[in-house]
């Protein structure tokens, strides 16, 4: 479309693959190469032994996996009751307060995930609320994080609905609560469902908040694998990081499942 | 049987009128067409009865009750706009038993009622379908049959025919009408922009432009004897000339017509309305000579315009063998009987 | 009215409860003193640190290359995908957004492979030399950490940019080469000017997460590159120096914010 002569097409593509390949496609090729490698001191790994996966799924390793589920989930629900609520709230309101809670919701984005930790550390240390040393704390950081990402994107999906059905469904006799049960939340339905994606991701990828609140028995799966590489044993590492990912995407599959299936009814 | 009264209803958006004290009366089991161009107020009055617009001033009556504060769904209304908006996570069945499901119509009514409504507009057979498998002229009859398995006194269209394209919308029209002789009691409320379908279906078409009422009248006072010039040309699209009162009939670019003066004063300035198809070409009685502007071949008919003194005259004649060329002098007249003259002032929209 | 405020009241209280309180509970203990009581004294002396002042410069320089390099890079790499497509465009730009799905600290780990004292390229190197050790050590200072940001940022740039392509009509694309102008000219007076506000979005969004990135300066381990977000960190968790961890945290708030609100103004004086 852009570059018409065959030459330069190809210089094009030759950069973009320059750039690309080492940037992007490498660096996950070699954390897979090196959680199953048993040496790498040259060019390539070698050695090559499942030993680092029989660890990762066994003993403290696959009480981090399903700490990292369990907290994924439950702050992924919790962000999506509360930043679905918020949104349709904040739908129904006039525009400067709206502009108001839009505000509040998008705030814990742009402060540092660290001093978010802190923030909740702080607060959940002292009276009223003692939170500090218990899986909670760690679960309450995370809610905070994710709800503004669960708002965000259900508030878009809330102005992208078109009235026409609320207002159908309304002339026909239905009182707002029966609108909002039988035709907004079914409507609303495909973009729940990426936003609850969502959540559960970047809870499970979440290492700066928990860094700063995990009590010892509740470790999430970052966590663990900083305490594997800061111990030298990448390798190990290499292949929590790889459980990872996998589970990350498994459940991210099922989620675009669910998603198709909502979309075509 | 309901009717609707508008009583002095305004609707402002931002300081901006989008309708100005509107009085109207929708008698019951009546077909009113609110025609007029977009921006005129009439889908605004239309959603003040619906209760989706909220009117700065005035009240607004369905049957005896005073509607202007209830909610939408207070109402008891049936409505079918536009885009149909069926909902379309439910299937066919689902969405006509919506409006019984929430107004809590006992179970076991809901299926037959739901066969009925589906049998009233022919779609019987789809009840298991999703909106998004059927075709536009079907999702059309669907939301009908949504709108009219609560049996609503009052059904509310809004340019219901305006995303069909214009096959459809012919036999939708006609479905419309059978329809209506079906349920005479329930009035309708029919909003248009679309002159023949305001002409083909409407009891009585009030006429609206820039969020006021312009005229109201059964199809054929308004297009046989319009009382605006806005009128005369939304309905009809007439020729508007305007002409002096004289003795015996009025005065335009220095010819004397013989048409019925209704005793307007000799000597005021008036509008004379003339619909192009009642123009003749060639000699006879009101004779205007003229120079052919533009010709245009319409098939069965050819619109010729004519410059006539100063004016662009249309007139549609049936398809001429040896039709004259643009520049031609020609002369063009009309039957007394078929003007309608109108007050000074007013002038096409 | 009172109905719907009192209704989308709750989710904004809990939110308040959960995120604000602490926050200002944070700013509160920034002015406390050891020794009790409100005063400037922790700020004075964090100001006073050279290594709040080191963190500080690093954080914002680390920041501000980053957003440049993944600008420059994520608009290369989406234009050739968006404009010049080969076989395979379509799931290159799956795999950006599968990308966006993994954690920051993954990026460091990899680098480790590949740039480490024992890994691929030091390995490629004495191999090839013989020498007993490889020319790269850049993995623990910055430029490590820069590398790391610039890889993991830039598909943040390219996602809005992909978004934006897709919706700009590729008949204008042809007109403009129709009508002679040279690719450069078309991507500076036809695809750039339709770019701006997903370029300027996604600049902003890679300034905040760089300005706030975490993972990937702790991964590298290097004792010798601080940011505020790992200084926050050590002076919590290690020192146990709450009013210092405080003060820090305030201020990497207020350079996120700051900085943030000075990049819209300048985009949007740029017309973006």
């Amino acid at each position: 479309m852009l570059v018409h002569n065959r030459a330069g097409k190809w210089a094009v593509w030759g950069l973009f693959l320059v750039l690309f390949l080492p940037l992007f496609a490498l660096p996950l090729l070699v954390i897979l190469a090196a959680s199953f490698a048993g040496h790498w001191s040259g060019a390539l790994p070698s050695g090559f032994t499942t030993a680092h996966y029989t660890a990762a799924t066994r003993g403290d390793s696959l009480q981090a996996l399903t700490t990292s589920l369990v907290t994924a989930v439950t702050a992924s629900l919790l962000a999506l009751a509360v930043g679905t609520w918020g949104a349709l709230g904040a739908h129904a309101l006039p525009r400067p307060l709206r502009r108001v809670l839009d505000a509040l919701f998008v705030l814990p984005v742009a402060v540092p995930s660290v001093v978010v930790g802190l923030a909740v550390l702080v607060a959940f240390s002292q009276p009223p609320v003692l939170l500090n040393g218990t899986r909670w704390i760690v679960i309450l950081a995370h809610t905070v994080l994710v709800t503004a990402f669960a708002y965000q994107s259900v508030s878009a999906a809330v102005l992208r609905l078109d009235p026409a059905y609320e207002q159908a469904a309304a002339s026909l006799g239905a009182r707002p609560a029966y609108v909002l049960w039988r035709i907004r939340l079914p409507l609303l339905l495909p973009s729940l469902t990426a936003a609850a994606g969502l959540c559960f991701t970047l809870s499970m990828g979440e290492l700066s908040a928990t860094m700063m609140l995990y009590p010892p028995d509740w470790t999430p799966l970052p966590v663990q694998i900083y305490a594997a590489t800061d111990r030298g044993r990448l390798f190990t590492g290499s292949a929590l990081a790889v459980v990872l990912m996998t589970a990350t995407l498994l459940v991210l599959f099922a989620v675009a499942r669910i998603r198709t299936r909502a979309a075509y009814r | 049987m309901t009717g609707i009264r508008f009583d002095r209803v305004s609707v402002a958006y931002g300081g901006t009128t989008v309708l100005d004290a509107l009085d109207l009366t929708v008698e019951p089991g009546e077909v009113m067409a609110l025609l007029g161009p977009s921006g005129s107020g009439k889908t605004t009055a239309l959603r003040a009865v619906a209760g989706f617009v909220r009117p700065a001033s005035g009240r607004v009556y369905v049957g005896e009750r005073d509607v202007t504060g209830l909610a939408p769904h207070q109402r008891g209304i049936g409505m079918v706009v536009q885009q149909y908006a069926l909902f379309p996570h439910m299937r066919v069945a689902d969405n006509v038993a919506f409006g019984l499901r929430a107004r809590k119509v006992p179970r076991r009514e809901i299926p037959a009622r739901v066969a009925e409504a589906l049998e009233m507009t022919g779609m019987g057979e789809y009840g298991r379908r999703y909106p998004r498998e059927l075709s536009g002229g079907q999702q059309q009859r669907v939301a009908i049959a949504r709108a009219l398995a609560v049996r609503p006194g009052v059904l509310l269209l809004d340019e219901p025919l305006s995303a069909l394209d214009a096959r459809l919308r012919s036999g939708m029209l006609a479905e419309l009408a059978r329809l209506h002789r079906e349920l005479p009691d329930v009035t309708i409320l029919y909003v248009t922009h679309d002159q023949v379908e305001a002409l083909t279906l409407a009891d009585r078409i009030a006429v609206m432009d820039r969020a006021r009422l312009q005229d109201v009248g059964t199809p054929r006072e308004l297009y046989r004897a319009p009382r605006t010039g806005f009128t005369a040309s939304f309905v009809g699209n007439a020729n508007l000339l305007p002409v002096t009162v004289g003795a015996k009939g009025v005065a335009f670019g220095g010819v004397e017509l013989e048409v019925d003066t209704r005793g307007a004063a000799k000597g005021a300035a008036a509008t004379l309305c003339v619909r192009p198809h009642v123009v003749g070409l060639g000699p006879g009685p009101n004779r205007l000579a003229g120079v052919v502007g533009e010709i245009q071949w319409r098939g069965a008919t050819h619109r010729l315009y004519v410059d006539v003194a100063g004016h662009r005259v249309m007139a549609d004649v049936r398809e001429l063998r040896r039709p004259p060329a643009p520049g031609d002098a020609v002369e063009v007249h009309f039957a007394p009987e078929d003007a309608v003259l109108l007050e000074a002032g007013v002038s096409g929209g | 009215m009172v109905r719907r405020l009192a209704w989308s009241l709750p989710p904004a209280v809990l939110l308040a409860a959960a995120f604000l309180y602490p926050l200002a509970l944070v700013v509160r203990q920034s002015f406390q003193s050891d020794t009790g009581g409100t005063s400037l004294k922790p700020y004075t002396a964090v100001f006073a640190s050279a290594a709040f002042r080191q963190a500080l410069w690093t954080t914002v320089w680390l920041a501000l290359a980053a957003t440049a390099c993944c600008l420059v890079l994520g608009f290369f790499l989406a234009l050739v995908i968006a404009f010049v497509p080969f076989p395979g465009a379509k799931a290159v730009a799956r795999f950006v957004d599968v990308f966006l799905s993994f954690p920051s600290f993954l990026i460091t780990l990899a680098l480790l492979f590949l740039y480490g004292s024992v890994g691929m390229a030091n390995g490629l190197w004495t191999e090839a030399t013989g020498e007993a050790s490889g020319p790269f050590h850049f993995l623990t200072t910055p430029w490590g950490v820069l590398l790391a940001e610039v890889t993991y940022f830039t598909p943040f740039v390219m996602r809005p940019l992909l978004a934006a392509f897709s919706q700009l009509d590729t008949a204008q694309l042809e007109v403009a080469a129709s009508l002679g102008a040279r690719p450069a000219r078309i991507v500076r007076r036809v695809i750039l000017p339709e770019a701006l506000p997903a370029l300027a979005a996604g600049g902003g969004l890679v300034l905040v997460l760089a300005l706030n990135e975490f993972g990937i300066v702790l991964f590298t381990g290097a004792k010798g590159v601080s940011t505020l977000p790992t200084l926050v960190y050590s002076k919590a968790i290690l020192e146990s120096d709450y009013p210092g961890a405080c003060v820090v945290a305030v201020v990497n708030v207020l350079v996120s914010v700051g900085l943030y609100g000075l990049y819209r103004v300048v985009s949007r004086r740029a017309g973006a």
